[in-house]
């Protein structure tokens, strides 16, 4: 059971091998200060300019309902289909943990992974190589609760997605849960 | 008695003759009392030489690192935020050549990295160059040593935890220590050395000479065993007692152990100066805080330093006298040359050397004490404090200074602003800023004065939390798709809860207002009660407890309805471990600040590892997001974007308290995520709302620091629909009341409503669609 988790873990950091030379989505980065800032900012303020005025404990969180309608900001809340990829410097990092995985030095391959993580925290790669390193570990439960971190960021990449849920799967017979392997394979089926 | 009367009677009787043989016998008896009491005393020395030389074990404090800086292309970090790391990682400005030196010309960085012991392997010693554009790391490259994709910085010293006695030391061992020092501390100490037997006789008759002639101590002639029993064993008073003691003490040591012992223990012994309250204890050390260097990279005008300071260490304190300190030095460098130990043309170069000292020492105590102290919390479960103050210990820690800057900035900044009068007197404020999708503590600001030692507010002040507990509650009611959806309309309407003991509890609108029908996406981006309080009643207080729960939650949560108006207690951190989970895609992540502790050798003792657990659907954290993003663009939060890049896309929640006796907000970016808490210790009221005291503190730290913006990656199951909220309906993006809304699968509405007018706005949307 153990081996067959193994099987799929490898078989999947051999494609998280190639799916991290794909080139990484547009920019979600703003430096500080954020470059065209139009507007001059202007900071809250909450004292009032009338010092006679009695003071009054305004319990209201809502800000004033604003005199004139103010310009409508163009933005709306923000999604992203598709996940991050992991970053060169990332890559590397991962590299040098399936090294360390392969000389069978797990808690060397975790510490690389975290510093990986660290640098490429949005991208599914990393989460599913610290699965397969907590499975070479023999800790299943971090296993299966990294991979379904993993399966958080993967979004509309399909082949992440199948190789998760697979993953996913394995882990969860291996931990004798057997409804939830079936489910997760389901779920690769239907991808 | 009886006996010294009776030699006494007999001398009046008969003087003269009976007086050699009292005389003698006394004489004789008290020197035999005096040879007891010597060899009792001897033996009272000797256990106590023995006892502290042979539990020779020095106690090291604890080493607290922030996190170390790693550099790659595309790290993120700005030109000023870098600089200061440097500094504070005591780099020095010069040709970038030398290790431990940087050079920077506008964008463009050289660094010498010194190589670090980290617990997961040697960063090795490497020559590393690179720009930074819009506060990215561009064209890294390693120009010497192994090439490496990816480089960290040694990390700076952030703190310490000290022995009771506050000695601070770094252990040497004479066999790794550069061959000079020793030589160099026998030419100028005690050239016999290896010869004598503790005291050297004639180098104090010599001493005692050359002090004479020149009617002033000018050269001591204590060996270097003396010098270390003074140290180890006796206090600095100079009288006789005590010089024999350290003569008999030292010739018992010498006695017991041998000279490389005597001399190893010497060089990590010995005073060598003072920082603060903390006293700078042997070579190691001393290396480290004069030079920021470890010993064995020290040069011949550095030995020569150090091994001079040895005679006074305030007196030659290089920072504070430095011509006496040069005089000293090239004194030094003399008697090295004298003694062989380096030749003309090396003693001469030397001398010509400035000293070398670096600015500050590379870290003082205490700069970040609130930080500090939650390590200190943390470390307790795993430690006992004698072994913190003793062993050693090196603690790796996730403190990023840089955002702690920025963190401490913000406050420091925006407190005084908040409010006027007394009022401003007595406003104090706390932040917390974690790492994400990690967890990690980067930065912690327990008041308004972050860099005072004083009540903790960030751990320790348990307030109610108002508003910030709303997105929980819709998190509990989205959770059941069938039953709630972003765009269910909620109740902005009154009403009256009657207890079963006739109690009436009648919550309000903090504005008092009531608009009926509203959308539940705008009842939280606008923060209004009276829906909040119905949702929460709807899908059950004890369900809500539960969500808060699992959020990791682990105080007890009364189960009363005015809960759901946020009358539970928690501290900053607490709030900040809670919203971690809404951060992420539901993923609770136990906040840690310490990566690692191993022993004084490097050895691992404990990992702090990285764990996730998910407790909450993501589909449903979705949602929430969503409307937490529209807290910062049309709701309670939007007054945010005055400060921050509008391009930084974020997510929060305001919290309000009765009176503003406490403004809270919660938020998060792309990698960050805050919680700024105001209000006054004395729990009294202020004018400010969530949106007024804490959110331009928040706002000013997130305006501070680069990076990503919050984005979340649309999760399995949740599909974007065009809706009109207000009929509950599908409708085409470019309709007037059209709203783009996430929806998990199933529970989008089935009707459909096209919009009869602007066509216009059809047409050029037909356009852009063409040309996308």
């Amino acid at each position: 059971m153990k081996v067959s988790v193994l099987t799929r873990a490898g078989a999947l950091g051999a494609f998280l091998a190639l799916a991290g030379c794909a080139s990484g989505p547009g920019s979600i980065y703003v430096p500080i200060g954020g470059g065209e800032q139009t507007r001059a900012p202007e900071p809250p303020r909450t004292s009032t300019s009338e010092p006679e005025e009695a003071p009054v404990w305004r319990k209201s969180e809502q800000p004033e309902e604003p005199a004139v309608v103010e310009e409508r900001r163009d933005t709306a809340p923000s999604y992203q289909d598709s996940g991050e990829r992991l970053s060169p410097a990332a890559q590397s990092l991962v590299s040098e943990a399936d090294n360390l995985l392969a000389q069978g030095n797990t808690s060397g391959a975790i510490s690389r992974l975290e510093r990986a993580q660290r640098i490429a925290p949005r991208s599914a790669e990393v989460y599913f190589k610290l699965s397969e390193a907590y499975v070479a570990a023999g800790q299943l439960g971090s296993a299966e609760q990294f991979t379904l971190k993993g399966l958080s960021l993967a979004g509309d990449n399909t082949r992440l997605q199948r190789a998760g849920w697979l993953l996913l799967a394995d882990i969860r017979r291996a931990r004798g849960n057997v409804a939830g392997a079936d489910q997760a394979e389901a779920r690769a089926a239907a991808l | 008695m009886a006996k010294s009367k009776t030699p006494r009677k007999s001398s009046r009787k008969t003087p003269k003759p009976s007086r050699r043989p009292w005389f003698w016998r006394l004489f004789f008896r008290v020197s035999l009392i005096g040879l007891v009491l010597l060899a009792g005393w001897m033996v009272y020395l000797d256990a106590v030489v023995t006892s502290r030389f042979e539990g020779r074990r020095f106690e090291i404090p604890s080493r607290v690192y922030a996190r170390p800086l790693e550099l790659y292309d595309g790290a993120s970090v700005s030109t000023t935020a870098l600089q200061r790391e440097l500094e504070l990682s005591g780099f020095r400005r010069g040709d970038g050549n030398k290790a431990g030196s940087y050079s920077r010309d506008g964008n463009r960085f050289v660094i010498s990295t010194r190589g670090f012991r980290f617990p997961d392997g040697e960063e090795a010693r490497r020559r590393i160059a690179f720009g930074i554009y819009g506060d990215r790391v561009e064209n890294f490259r390693v120009l010497s040593g192994d090439p490496a994709p990816i480089v960290r910085l040694e990390p700076a010293q952030i703190g310490g935890i000290y022995p009771t006695h506050k000695e601070d030391r770094i252990l040497v061992e004479l066999d790794k220590v550069p061959e000079l020092l020793p030589a160099t501390l026998m030419a100028v100490e005690d050239q016999n050395f290896y010869d004598h037997f503790g005291i050297a006789p004639l180098s104090i008759a010599r001493a005692m000479l050359v002090n004479l002639r020149a009617g002033e101590i000018v050269q001591g002639g204590s060996t270097l065993t003396q010098q270390l029993v003074k140290n180890f064993f006796l206090t600095r008073e100079q009288t006789l007692l005590r010089k024999g003691n350290e003569a008999l003490m030292s010739v018992l040591l010498e006695w017991h152990y041998e000279k490389d012992d005597i001399l190893e223990t010497y060089l990590n012994e010995v005073y060598l100066g003072q920082a603060g309250t903390r006293s700078i204890n042997g070579f190691g050390l001393a290396s480290q805080f004069y030079f920021g260097e470890s010993l064995n990279n020290l040069e011949i005008h550095q030995i020569a330093l150090l091994v001079g300071m040895v005679k006074g260490p305030s007196y030659y304190n290089p920072r504070r006298n430095p011509e006496r300190a040069t005089d000293r030095r090239n004194l030094v460098i003399s008697e090295m040359e004298e003694a062989g130990l380096i030749d003309p043309s090396q003693a001469a170069r030397a001398r010509g050397l400035p000293l070398g000292v670096s600015e500050q020492p590379s870290y003082s105590e205490n700069r970040y004490p609130a930080y500090i102290d939650l390590v200190r919390r943390h470390l307790a479960r795993d430690y006992r404090e004698e072994d913190l103050r003793s062993e050693g210990l090196r603690i790796f820690t996730t403190l990023n200074p840089a955002i702690q800057y920025a963190a401490e900035y913000a406050v420091e900044e925006t407190v005084p602003r908040l409010a006027s009068g007394e009022a401003r007197e007595a406003l104090e404020a706390a932040l917390v800023v974690t790492a994400k999708d990690s967890g990690e503590v980067l930065a912690l600001v327990g008041g308004k004065d972050p860099g005072f030692a004083g009540f903790n507010r960030a751990l320790d002040a348990e307030r109610p939390i108002g508003s910030l507990i709303k997105p929980f509650i819709y998190l509990s009611a989205l959770a059941q798709p069938d039953r709630y959806t972003l765009i269910s309309p909620v109740n902005d309407k009154s009403f009256v809860l009657e207890f079963d003991d006739g109690r009436r509890w009648e919550p309000r609108n903090y504005d008092k207002k009531e608009r009926g029908e509203v959308p539940l996406h705008e009842a939280l981006s606008n923060s209004y009660n009276l829906p909040a309080v119905r949702v929460g009643l709807d899908i059950g207080v004890d369900v809500v407890a539960e969500t808060l729960q699992a959020f990791g939650v682990t105080s007890s949560i009364s189960r009363y309805p005015s809960m759901l108006l946020g009358s539970v207690s928690m501290t900053p951190v607490t709030v900040a471990q809670m919203y971690q989970g809404l951060a992420t895609s539901g993923f609770n992540t136990p906040l840690r600040t310490i990566r690692e502790v191993t022993d004084s050798q490097g050895e691992p003792l404990n990992r702090y590892p990285l764990e996730v657990d998910q407790v909450a659907d993501p589909a449903a954290v979705h949602l929430v997001q969503y409307a937490m993003q529209e807290v910062m663009q049309e709701g309670t939060g939007r007054s945010a974007y005055y400060t921050i890049p509008e391009q930084l896309t974020v997510a929060g929640k305001t919290g309000t308290t009765d009176d503003g006796r406490d403004s809270w907000f919660a938020g998060f970016s792309g990698d960050l995520l805050a919680v700024a808490w105001v209000g006054r210790d004395d729990n009294g009221p202020t004018s400010l709302s969530g949106a007024s005291g804490a959110l331009p503190i928040w706002s000013r730290f997130m305006a501070g620091v680069p990076q990503h913006g919050f984005s979340p990656v649309v999760p399995d199951g949740v599909n974007y629909h065009w809706v009109n909220a207000e009929r509950q309906a599908l409708t085409d993006e470019y309709c007037d009341n059209a709203r783009l809304v996430p929806f998990i699968a199933g529970s989008e509405p089935d009707q459909e409503v096209s919009c009869s007018g602007n066509l216009q706005r059809r047409i050029q949307g037909w356009f852009e669609g063409l040309f996308r």
